[in-house]
């Protein structure tokens, strides 16, 4: 099976048909997947200026990591949801789409990063509290984070606008981001 | 004056990264607006954070919330240009800049108030939840706009 008809196979089950073709279901799933990011990327936004020493100053490295953790479960896997819905309803049209794809590599980095962090930043904040100043490698840690989310952020939205070659004009769908102008205007 | 002005001349729609661009600023400069009124919020409404009061919290992120919601106007007002007639005419979008004006004015007023108040439980649990359900809306109706 070739990864285009994979991705056909996979976008024309019938719960992605159904959602595809559903006028509400997708901008609300859609809805979702931005308001988790309003939320807990702001979480997450606020915990990596917290360790670069930027905001929060009345919060510890510890209370900012142990009291948020719970808020960004939760939306990390609200917005997964969705974006595997999403995604996957129109896998056939974003296989091949670069930004797709660097998407998808940025968010497995996203796992990386969370492994290679965690003994020395996330789950070591106790330690982090009682440094006299923080360490270079949880502001390092924080650079990286908000560096990933960023680009995760903007390869999202250029989805979108990637037009394969030779399909270039191809009809907008209401599903896609109105920025044209309309010859009528 | 408005109606001699053409959208087409719009650096936004004859250059091919601008308009994603102003998006991408648009949804960075949301989550650190919402994000920060959401930990005020979620403190209110008395769920996982515990530590610091209310109060603390508005402080700590006061600035963050302001520079936020600064870039988010400025941004959304750019991408407005692309096509104003559109977006003026738009339920959606009416509707969002309603649901905007009302949430920050709300945000400065009885939200400020009640946060930096020792304001009881039930108070808090509603203000707060005010709070979430004003911005979310503002999220769905400015998505909403691209389908209507």
């Amino acid at each position: 099976m070739s990864p285009a008809e994979f991705s056909q196979w996979v976008s024309g089950l019938d719960l992605f048909t159904s959602l595809r073709e559903s006028a509400l279901a997708y901008p609300v799933i859609m809805s979702l997947h931005l308001s988790s990011i309003a939320v807990f990327g702001g979480l997450i936004l606020m915990t990596d200026l917290r360790l670069l020493g930027l905001a929060m100053p009345n919060m510890t490295v510890s209370d900012i990591i142990a009291q948020t953790r719970i808020w960004k479960r939760i939306g990390f896997v609200v917005m997964i949801t969705c974006g595997v819905l999403l995604g996957g309803a129109k896998l056939d049209k974003y296989y091949d789409n670069p930004y797709f794809q660097l998407k998808l590599l940025f968010l497995l980095l996203v796992g990386v990063h969370a492994i290679v962090f965690h003994r020395s930043v996330y789950g070591n904040a106790a330690e982090l509290d009682r440094a006299p100043a923080i360490p270079a490698i949880a502001k390092t840690a924080a650079c990286l984070s908000l560096v990933l989310w960023i680009s995760i952020l903007s390869f999202g939205r250029w989805i979108a606008y990637y037009e394969r070659p030779g399909e270039r004009g191809a009809p907008v769908t209401s599903a896609q981001p109105v920025n044209r102008v309309s010859p009528a205007q | 004056m408005l109606l001699a002005y053409d959208p087409a001349t719009n650096p936004l729609n004859t250059t091919e990264w601008a308009f994603p661009f102003f998006e991408c600023i648009h949804i960075a400069s949301f989550a650190m607006s919402v994000g920060t009124i959401a930990l005020v919020d979620l403190r209110l409404l008395g769920l996982g954070i515990r530590h610091q009061t209310a109060a603390q919290l508005v402080k700590d992120t006061m600035l963050w919330t302001l520079a936020g919601l600064i870039i988010v106007i400025t941004s959304g007002l750019v991408i407005f240009t692309s096509d104003p007639l559109r977006y003026y005419y738009n339920p959606s979008f009416r509707f969002k800049v309603i649901c905007l004006l009302i949430a920050i004015v709300y945000n400065y007023t009885i939200h400020r108030k009640v946060a930096m108040s020792k304001a009881p439980p039930f108070a808090n649990i509603l203000v707060g939840g005010i709070s979430l359900l004003l911005w979310v809306s503002i999220v769905f109706a400015g998505l909403f706009y691209a389908f209507t």
